[in-house]
Parts: C-alpha cells; sequence; structure tokens
C-alpha cells in the first residue's frame, strides 16, 4: 500500500533521515521503533506533508505523492495522530472534526456531522460525546477524537505517533483493541515508539530506526527483545546501574497537606503530603497531567499552592519563593528544558548563572561579575563534561543531552541538598539518560534528598527508593520499591485502585 | 426621553466608523493576527475615498477606493507578519506612522503646491426608512441613519454568520487558536491569515470612508485621530465577537457624543476634561473587564510550516 | 506560485541570517537604504526630482554647523526617550506612551519653573527637569500598575494614557499655566534661570545632547552589566524562565517603566527647558511612536539608539529645509520611517525564524 524510498532530510548539521526505505502492505500493524532522536517522527511528518523531504520518492497506492500538504495526504486516504494532538482546545469534538473537511460542505451541518461521531464511536467503542470541549476532554479521550478524525475521513493508512505517552495502562489496552479492529477491515496502522514492550505485543512487522538510518527489519514473531534492543542502540545494553542501597537519613523535603486551584477554580492538587529523606530517591510516576506539574510548581516556589505548606530541612519555606528555596538548598530540574530550565539565546555562561545572578560571587554591589561567571562557567562544563566550544556560546547551538547537562550543571554544581527533578530524561537519548540517571544516584550517594517525577515507569524504577502514584491531584499510593506489584501500579495510574498511604508509607518505615 | 434617544441615535451614527473597523479586527484577529494597524488602514480608506469620489464624481467609486486603499495597507501587514513573521504589534505601529506620512504627502503632493488642500465632498445624508423611520424612539434610533450605518448593523449579522455557521469561518478561527491543528486537518493558516488581514483592511478603509465621506465631508492630516485604537479596545470589550464589537463602539459612541452635547451646554467643566471622558471610560471599562478576555489562542504566533 | 515564493522566501533568509557581526549593522542599514529608495520612487511621481530632494535633505540637515546643531537637538528627545523603550521592549513591554510621559514631564518642569523664578541658574533647570522625570514616571507607572493589576495589555493602556496625558497638559495651558492673549494655548516665557546653557554660543545647541549620551551610556552598562539588566533580558526571552529564576515580574515590570516614563519625562523637560522656553500644546506629538521606531531602528541596544536618534532627528531638520527648497511635502518623513520600521521587522522576523542560524 505504502512505499517510501530513500527518504533524507536534514536540519542544518544534523541528519534526522538518510536514505530511509519503509514499505507497508494492507491489513498490517507495522512498528516503527526506535530511541529519542533517530528519525521517527520527521519520517512520519515527511509521509504526511508536514514536512518537505530533501529527497525520496512516496508512493501511496500507486500515486506519488511529493511536495504535498497534509490536505493531499488526507485525500489520499492517510490519516496521523501526533504525539500532541492537532486539536483546537477551544471548540467541540464535532467542530475539530468538521475541521478542513471539505465534504461537510459550506455551510456547517453540525447535527449531521455529530450523528456521524456518534455511530463511528459506537462501532470502534470510542465512547465520544461529540458536543464535549475538548479542553475539557482527558487525554486518553483527546486521542480518540484524533482517531476517529482519521477513521471518518476514510483514512486506510493511520499513522499514530507515540500513542501510549499519554495514557494509563487500562487505556493502552483499549487502544490496541481499536488498532486490532482496524486491521481487520484492512487498514494498516504504523505505530511509531520508543518502547520495545508495546511494539512486540501489538505490531505484526517492526523497522528499527537508529540515527536516521534504518538499523534493522524484521517480523515480530521471529524476534526477540535483546535482539531489537541491540539494533536501536547499537551497541550491547549499558553497564548495570549501580545502586547501592542504604539507609536514608533525616528528613530533608517535607511536603504537608498541598492543595493547588488553577484560574479557573478548578483543583490540581488536593491533599498531597509525602516526605523525602536525605540519601533517598523518592520517584512519583503517573501519566503527564495528573498535577504533577502543578506539585512540583509548588514545591519549587515557583507558584504558591492554595493550601499546605513546604518544608526543606524544617524551614517553612512556602511562601518564600523561588529565592528562599535556593538559600535553603533546594535545586529544580525543571520539565520543559527549552522555555523554561533554559533561556535559548542566552550564552552558556548567562544559563548557568541564570538563578544565582542576583548573589555573591556573581554579583558584585550594582554590577554582574562577568569574569566570576565565566569562571564558574568553565568549571562547569568541565566537571559535567558539557560538549561545546566554550562559555560564551549560545545554549540554543547544543544538542538535547548538552542542554540538560547544562541545567544539571547549573543546579547540581551547587551541591544542593534537595532536587525536585521534573522528566529529566525527556526527550534524550540513551547516552544522556544514562548520564541524567548517574548524576542523580550520585547526589543520592551523597546525601541529597531526590523527588523524582516521571512518566516512565522503567527508569522510576530503575532509580527509586519509594514510588508513590500521582492520579487525578492526589497521592495514590507511596511504597518501598521492594513492594512494587507492576499491574496494581498500573492500576492505580488509572485511577482504579487507591492505596492511601499511611503514617508508615508516609515516613518510608516499614511497618512491623 | 427624547433627548436620550436622540443621543443613542447619535452614538450609533458616530460608531459606524469604528463598527466597520473592528469587524475588520475581528477578522484579523480571530485568525490570529493582532490588528494594531486599523488605525491606518482607516485613514488610508478615508484619504482613497475622498481623492477617488473628487476626482470621479461617484460615492459609490469612492466606497471601492477606500476599501482597496484599507487593502492595500493591509497587504503591507501581511506580508511583514504573516510571511516574514515580524512582530504583529509593532508592524501594525509601523504602518500607521506610514500611512499618517503617506496620505499627507499624497493630499499635497496630488493637489496642493506644497500647502494642504481642501477637498470638498457632499457628505453622504442620512436615508430614512418610510414607515419604520416614524415608530416613536426606535424610529429615529434604527431606522433614519445614514445608508452605511445600515450596512454595519447588517455587517454584525453577516460576521457572526461567517464565523459561526461556515467552514471558512470555523477554519478561520481554527487558525487563531492552533494554526498547526488547522494545518494537520488540511487547512492553510498562511492562505487564511493573508486573506483574514486583506478582507479586515477592507473593512477598515471603508470605516475611514465613513468617516471621511459621510460624517466630515473632507479629509484632514491625521483625522483618524485614534480611532483606530479605539476600535482595537471595542474589539477586547467585546471579547472578539461581532455582537460585542457593536456594543463596545456603541460604548465609544455614546461618550463621544454625550461629549460633543455637553460642550454645546456650556457646563463649567473644561472642555479638555471632557474630551477625556472617552479614553478614561474606555480605560475604565478595560481596567473592569481585566483579565476575563479571552484571546485567541494563537494571537501573535507566527505559523511556521517546517517545524520538527 | 507558490514554488516562486518559496524560493524568494528562501533568498530573503539567507540575505538576513548570515555572518553575525555583519548582520546586526547590515539590516538596519539596508532597511535605511531601501526605505529610501522607495520613498525616491514617491517623489517622483509627485513630479520631483528625488536627487535634488534628498540633496536639500542633506543639505538642511548638516549643511552648516547651525544646522547640525538644530539637528542634534531634535535627536536628544529621540535618543532619551528611544533608551527607555528599548529597555522596555528587551523585557518585552511594548510601551507606547512616550507622547503622554513627554507632555507631562514638560507641564512639570514649566511648573516647577514658574513656581522658583527666583532660583539660581543652574539648580532651577535641574529641579524642572528632575519634575518632569518624576511626573513621566509617575505616569508610566500608573499604566503599569493597570497592566498588572488588571490584565489589560501595555499597548492599550500606554495608548489611551497618552490622549489623557495631552489633555491634561492642553487644561492645563487653560488656567494657572496658561499665557492669556497670546492667541494660542502656551504658557508664558520661562525665567532665563530655567534655560538650559548653549554648548556652543551662537549656536542653538543646549546640553541636552549630553545628558542623552550619558543615558545611552547607563541604559547600555544597566541592560548588560547589572543584575537588573539580566533580568530585563530573561523576561523578554522566556517568562516560565523569568517564574523559574525567581525574577518577579510585576516587580521588574513596574521598574522598567517607570524608568522609561522618567526618560520620556526628562526629555519633555528638556524640550521645554531647552528649545521653546516655554510650554507649548501639542510640542510631544509623535514622539511616542517615533521613539518605538528609533529603539527598533537600534537593535534595542542602547548604545545603537544614539545613531538612530541622530538619523531620525537630521531627517527631521532636513525635511523642513527640504519642503521649502524642492517642495517635496515633510509628511515624507513619516514614510521613511515607517518603511524603515517595516523593513527591520521583517528581517527580524526571518532572522528569528531559523533556530539553528
Amino acid at each position: 500500500m505504502l512505499r517510501m524510498q530513500g527518504i533524507s532530510k536534514s536540519y542544518g548539521a544534523v541528519h534526522a533521515n538518510r536514505a530511509i526505505d519503509l514499505d507497508v502492505a494492507a491489513g498490517r500493524i507495522v512498528g516503527l521503533l526506535g530511541e529519542n532522536g533517530s528519525g521517527k517522527t520527521t519520517l512520519m511528518n515527511i509521509l504526511f506533508g508536514m514536512v518537505v523531504p530533501d529527497a525520496g520518492t512516496i508512493t501511496f497506492k500507486g500515486l506519488g505523492l511529493a511536495g504535498h500538504s497534509p490536505r493531499e495526504a488526507i485525500a489520499a486516504g492517510i490519516g496521523m495522530i501526533h504525539q500532541h494532538f492537532m486539536l483546537v482546545p477551544a471548540m467541540t469534538v464535532t467542530e475539530n472534526v468538521m475541521l478542513g473537511w471539505e465534504a461537510t460542505g459550506r455551510w456547517l451541518r453540525p447535527a449531521a456531522v455529530a450523528a456521524r461521531v456518534r455511530s463511528a464511536s459506537s462501532a470502534y467503542g470510542l465512547g465520544l460525546d461529540p458536543d464535549a470541549r475538548i479542553e475539557m476532554l482527558p487525554l486518553g479521550a483527546q486521542q480518540r477524537v484524533e482517531i476517529v478524525k482519521a477513521v471518518l475521513r476514510g483514512a486506510e493508512l493511520l499513522v499514530l505517533d507515540e500513542p501510549t505517552s499519554s495514557l494509563s495502562p487500562p487505556e493502552i489496552a483499549g487502544l490496541l483493541g481499536v488498532l486490532r479492529r482496524l486491521r481487520e477491515e484492512g487498514r494498516s496502522v504504523i505505530f511509531i515508539s520508543h518502547k520495545l514492550g508495546e511494539v512486540l505485543e501489538i505490531c505484526d512487522e517492526v523497522v528499527v530506526l537508529r540515527d536516521g538510518e534504518v538499523a534493522g527489519r524484521a517480523a515480530v514473531a521471529g524476534i526477540g527483545r535483546r535482539e531489537l534492543a541491540h539494533m536501536m542502540v547499537g551497541r550491547d545494553v549499558g553497564a548495570p546501574i549501580d545502586r547501592v542501597a542504604h539507609v536514608a537519613g533525616a528528613e530533608r523535603l517535607v511536603v504537608a497537606d498541598l492543595a493547588v486551584r488553577d484560574a479557573a477554580g478548578i483543583e490540581r492538587l488536593s491533599g498531597v503530603s509525602f516526605s523525602v529523606r536525605a540519601g533517598e530517591v523518592l520517584a512519583l510516576v503517573g501519566v503527564d497531567g495528573n498535577g504533577q506539574a502543578e506539585l512540583a510548581g509548588v514545591i519549587a516556589g515557583v507558584d504558591l499552592p492554595t493550601h499546605g505548606s513546604v518544608f526543606v530541612d524544617g524551614a517553612d519555606v512556602t511562601a518564600g519563593g523561588v529565592t528562599a528555596r535556593r538559600a535553603a538548598g533546594l535545586a529544580h530540574v525543571p520539565a520543559d528544558r527549552g522555555t523554561t530550565g533554559l533561556v535559548a539565546e542566552m550564552t552558556i555562561a548567562e544559563n548557568l548563572a541564570l538563578r544565582a545572578f542576583d548573589d555573591p560571587p556573581l554579583r558584585r554591589g550594582p554590577w554582574l561579575d562577568a569574569d566570576a561567571m565565566d569562571k564558574l562557567a568553565r568549571e562547569r562544563i568541565a566537571e559535567f563534561a558539557i560538549r561545546t566550544s566554550g562559555p560564551e556560546t549560545a545554549a540554543r547551538t547544543l544538542s538535547g543531552g548538552n542542554q540538560q547537562k547544562i541545567v544539571l550543571a547549573r543546579e547540581l554544581g551547587g551541591r544542593p541538598t534537595v532536587l525536585v527533578a521534573e522528566q529529566p530524561t525527556r526527550g534524550l537519548d540513551p547516552g544522556a539518560t544514562r548520564f541524567v540517571i548517574d548524576q542523580v544516584l550520585a547526589l543520592r550517594a551523597a546525601g541529597g534528598a531526590i523527588l523524582y517525577i516521571s512518566t516512565e515507569l522503567e527508569e522510576a524504577l530503575l532509580v527509586a527508593d519509594r514510588i508513590g502514584v500521582m492520579y487525578k491531584g492526589r497521592l495514590v499510593g507511596l511504597m518501598p520499591r521492594e513492594d512494587v506489584d507492576l499491574s496494581r501500579l498500573g492500576l492505580m495510574m488509572a485511577g482504579a485502585l487507591e492505596e492511601h498511604p499511611d503514617a508508615a508509607a508516609l515516613y518510608g518505615v516499614r511497618a512491623p | 426621553m427624547d433627548a436620550a434617544a436622540e443621543l443613542l441615535a447619535a452614538a450609533l451614527r458616530i460608531a459606524t466608523p469604528l463598527l466597520f473597523a473592528a469587524l475588520g479586527g475581528i477578522l484579523s484577529e480571530r485568525a490570529g493576527v493582532f490588528a494594531v494597524g486599523l488605525e491606518g488602514m482607516m485613514l488610508t480608506g478615508a484619504f482613497a475615498g475622498v481623492i477617488a469620489t473628487h476626482a470621479l464624481g461617484n460615492a459609490g467609486l469612492g466606497l471601492v477606493a477606500s476599501a482597496v486603499g484599507g487593502a492595500f495597507l493591509a497587504a503591507i501587514v501581511a506580508i511583514a507578519t504573516v510571511r516574514f513573521c515580524a512582530d504583529q504589534m509593532v508592524t501594525g505601529l509601523a504602518v500607521n506612522i506610514l500611512a499618517l506620512g503617506l496620505t499627507s504627502f499624497l493630499l499635497r503632493g496630488l493637489f496642493g503646491r506644497g500647502e494642504a488642500p481642501i477637498i470638498r465632498v457632499t457628505p453622504l445624508t442620512p436615508v430614512p426608512i418610510p414607515v419604520l423611520g416614524d415608530i416613536p424612539i426606535l424610529g429615529p434610533l434604527l431606522f433614519r441613519q445614514p445608508a452605511l450605518t445600515y450596512v454595519g448593523l447588517a455587517l454584525v449579522v453577516a460576521m457572526f454568520v461567517l464565523l459561526h455557521r461556515t467552514r471558512a469561518g470555523l477554519t478561520l478561527r481554527a487558525v487563531g487558536e492552533n494554526p498547526t491543528a488547522a494545518f494537520a486537518g488540511g487547512a492553510d493558516p498562511i492562505r487564511v491569515r493573508t486573506l483574514a488581514v486583506l478582507c479586515g483592511g477592507a473593512l477598515a478603509g471603508i470605516g475611514g470612508a465613513v468617516l471621511s465621506l459621510q460624517q466630515v465631508g473632507t479629509f484632514t492630516d491625521g483625522m483618524t485621530n485614534g480611532r483606530g485604537y479605539l476600535a482595537l479596545a471595542a474589539i477586547i470589550v467585546g471579547r472578539w465577537s461581532p455582537g460585542g464589537a457593536l456594543v463596545g463602539c456603541l460604548l465609544f459612541g455614546a461618550t463621544d457624543a454625550l461629549q460633543l452635547r455637553i460642550q454645546g451646554l456650556r457646563l463649567p467643566v473644561s472642555s479638555y476634561v471632557i474630551q477625556m471622558l472617552p479614553y478614561v471610560v474606555s480605560l475604565a471599562v478595560l481596567a473592569g473587564l481585566g483579565r476575563g478576555a479571552r484571546l485567541p489562542a494563537a494571537i501573535g504566533i507566527p505559523f511556521i510550516r517546517d517545524r520538527r | 506560485m507558490r514554488l516562486a515564493l518559496g524560493r524568494f522566501d528562501a533568498l530573503a533568509e539567507r540575505a538576513v541570517v548570515g555572518r553575525s557581526f555583519y548582520r546586526a549593522i547590515a539590516w538596519p542599514l539596508l532597511a535605511v537604504v531601501l526605505a529610501l529608495g522607495l520613498t525616491a520612487l514617491l517623489i517622483l511621481f509627485a513630479g520631483k526630482n528625488p536627487l535634488l530632494a534628498y540633496a536639500a535633505l542633506v543639505r538642511g540637515a548638516v549643511g552648516s554647523w547651525d544646522r547640525v546643531g538644530v539637528g542634534l537637538n531634535k535627536a536628544t528627545p529621540y535618543v532619551l526617550t528611544g533608551v527607555g523603550v528599548a529597555l522596555c521592549f528587551r523585557a518585552r513591554v511594548i510601551n507606547i506612551g512616550g507622547e503622554g510621559q513627554i507632555a507631562l514631564g514638560g507641564l512639570a518642569a514649566t511648573w516647577i519653573a514658574l513656581m522658583f523664578p527666583q532660583a539660581p541658574p543652574v539648580v532651577l533647570p535641574l529641579l524642572a527637569l528632575m519634575a518632569g522625570a518624576l511626573a513621566g514616571a509617575g505616569w508610566a507607572a500608573l499604566a503599569a500598575g493597570i497592566r498588572l493589576r488588571r490584565g489589560v495589555h501595555e499597548v492599550l493602556v500606554t495608548l489611551l494614557l497618552n490622549f489623557v496625558g495631552v489633555l491634561i497638559v492642553s487644561e492645563a495651558l487653560q488656567g494657572t499655566l496658561g499665557e492669556p492673549g497670546s492667541g494660542f494655548p502656551q504658557s508664558p516665557l520661562l525665567p532665563g534661570a530655567a534655560w538650559l546653557p548653549h554648548l556652543l554660543p551662537g549656536s542653538d545647541l543646549h546640553v541636552g545632547i549630553l545628558i542623552a549620551v550619558m543615558v545611552v551610556v547607563a541604559g547600555h552598562a544597566l541592560l548588560w552589566r547589572t543584575p537588573f539588566g539580566f533580568r530585563l533580558r530573561v523576561l523578554g526571552a522566556s517568562v516560565p524562565a523569568a517564574a523559574y529564576a525567581g525574577i518577579s515580574e510585576p516587580r521588574t515590570v513596574l521598574s522598567v517603566m517607570s524608568l522609561a516614563g522618567a526618560l520620556a519625562g526628562l526629555a519633555g523637560g528638556v524640550e521645554v527647558l531647552g528649545v521653546h522656553y516655554r510650554l507649548i500644546d501639542g510640542f510631544s506629538h509623535g514622539f511616542g511612536f517615533n521613539a518605538v521606531a528609533i529603539a527598533l531602528l537600534g537593535a534595542l541596544n542602547p548604545i545603537a539608539v544614539l545613531p538612530a536618534g541622530l538619523f531620525f532627528g537630521f531627517l527631521e531638520t532636513g525635511a523642513l529645509a527640504m519642503q521649502r527648497a524642492v517642495g517635496v511635502p515633510t509628511p515624507l518623513v513619516s514614510v521613511i520611517q515607517g518603511l524603515t520600521m517595516i523593513f527591520i521587522l521583517s528581517a527580524m522576523g526571518l532572522s528569528a525564524r531559523r533556530p539553528k542560524a
């Protein structure tokens, strides 16, 4: 059905795609597997017409697609469900479905379209209400709106980009069911993911991308995890993580009864209490959007909670903002590296000084001490092995991994007592991910208390001493690592189960 | 009671230029482009309208010319901001400066010898609708207005229908909220935004013609005197909806009408203080509304196609 | 058609996103040249010879020391206000309240000068200028307050306050500060002690230009060498990053706008005490927008605001001469200014589009 040949695309010095060939037959689910940065999304954006390739041809159902835009791709029968949904939050499901769909006519007939949404929704078990506003729907439902859009427009090839990243385990099962139903109808699916397990579970065949090239192809039936992992990473999976078990010390971060209400009056966080001790990593897992960002915001001092307190080493810093927390030794690695953690157009030296610029030694009287900033920058660059030509280069020229190194260098360089890390490995290649985890564990060994917020369950299990689950703004489970039961965890993440932490779990002490 | 009705009728009349500009601005802003250049587009339209009417002797052609004039300035805005991703707010300001200079320059260059000539055009007269115009109170307010005021009111309804009942309107709104989503859905945000800005400019130009052809009868340097910015304020007051903008424009029209009448009454209050009324009231209204106003989500953010 | 436009786009991008040092100077210069070129076409259209016109322009601007003095005087308020606006823009605060702030600054300076005619000749102008700066700062702070407390966009607030500010001045000139019988709204002539001293005896050039130069240097140091400037730059680059860095947006916005207002008020005082020697209705007309244009022309860098302001100042002096000599109407100046701004903005937009330039 689909044949892509010799697809190449470069962004400046970065080769996102290098002469890639991809074939998809009808009625197949093909997995496109690769680490972050391997070129999967770029390839699919080219297929869908959102990006123009430098070279290569695309043939779909015998017709050539070239220099096209999504409009032509959709007309040909290709549907794409992006990782970040292409929906208008302020509009309803029906309006989003009608958008760009010329067949619904010049004069809008919302009732007719709503009826079609309803019937498609029941045929595929999607459970959608046509009059609901997108911004009110949970992420899983939003994804199903994207699916209904593609199906109603007659998509014969569906491309899903990291579809499970915002879903809880039960929702993932539901999605896979829908995909199987589509396959039975003779439609094909391209399933983009960096998760081995999922690809093996759902796909018929898999194509592995690495560094913009095809590293291997195989039918799922005949291949094992290790071989696939080897293809993805190009070498045997690295040395095991060095994790020394030890007894945690005194409490460094205590969070009591935190609640946050947003501008619209909706409660985003309620009744959250826990503590993190010296030499301990507490990982909070959960699907994105369940209050993790709000929690990190109030702990780090960027936002004020509606209720509750934050203590660092016994001192109440709740109302003290970022300054009080820094003085108390709290470091923060924010989720959004590009716009929050760094100022892209400023130099490395300025970024390293981003939080400390107003205090000596970086500040001398009314002036900034440029020499001190430069000296500090050089020290950190060496200490953290940041690949750059010098402290005066702009941060935006660095790779994702090196950018995260700057953030870490800034936050960890001051030997903090508490670290709040939000999604610290998001979008990083395996080498950079490993670096981050090593740094976190090093801080743990040095006695720091770490709050590690992540959506990646496997990663959390790697670093954590205790694991908590965030669901709809509440902490619904908190347990030591040894007690973790993956299926229970999955259910908690989906909100199907609640284990209210008792006092013992709160303080990490095993109940007798 | 009569005085109040008369005041309202005057308010609507005065508000008409604002209304056209505001409706044009709504098109632009709903599609995601700040309409700061309304002032310049109105001025250019006012100028083009007078010049064309004077040269061709036909007010209808003058109106067409005013739309073209406004669209011409809008084209500059569209190219700079939509195609070259220039900052929308400041480009609007630049275009206003340009329009000021261009119209004054051309006025002198085409007609005077270095001095500002005065071109007189017969102002368009009120068109009373028979029977309906005689209803007490409502009659003078709604049915004895100049022709363009009727057109303006009809335009409010038309714009509402366009935005909410047609595919074009849905696409336009989507481009203003999330252009990438619109693009992924098959629309062309660059084309949509460009068209929206051009049509908006044409409407603003007509608004300028309402001022110069219908109300004043001539063109003078900088005659719009900030009305374009008041139209912007009206859009915000009306929360980017055509009906709301009508209310906003009426508000400003009313304060302006009030101000003129008070001057005639020779109250002990200084005329300058009275002239401040429309601006102070606008500020108060804007401050009172505060953050409630709901901007189109992607406004001010240029759409770039080849994003990774 | 789409392909052709695409190719033009790529060309334009490449022209703009070139070597970084030359790029910094290149596009303001290029913009000016393009603007002058287009305006030449307009002059032709009006039936005049553009070469003669531009020659007259240049002669009128810098043809004699006298003219240079006038040009420097004209540039002074632009430079003063422009530095303030540039600092605001760095923090992404669009402050177009220059006209109102200048007007009120002039008002305050006039009032002080008339209140204390007996004061000695150095003290009086100093006091008056300080009063002007305070008045401008207050007016800008009011705008900032409304923006911060009520969420109204600063463009609208500063714009509307412009009108109000100017009307306040007109009102004052009708009353206590006015000169009845003069046939024009203006204040009485200010006492000689208040007048700004001249730099060169015999010319009109007053010390204002020195103040402007000092402000430019101070502004540059503020932006690049102080924590406050650092805050401005971070806030302007990314609001979430600023919050993360512990920078208080309300405090920073209020500070920078007050500073800009003070500079504008100072400019107003300088105009009154150095050029007109009285408060004249409408003396601040157009200053605010021109200051924005100058800030942009100087790529938001206080140091570059100086040549940009000089450019505008000389442009305006030359324009009057151009009208007298060749008959080309003065509003042409606004055309040049507007076009220059548009070209620069487009170039800035293009260069911002390429993340890995």
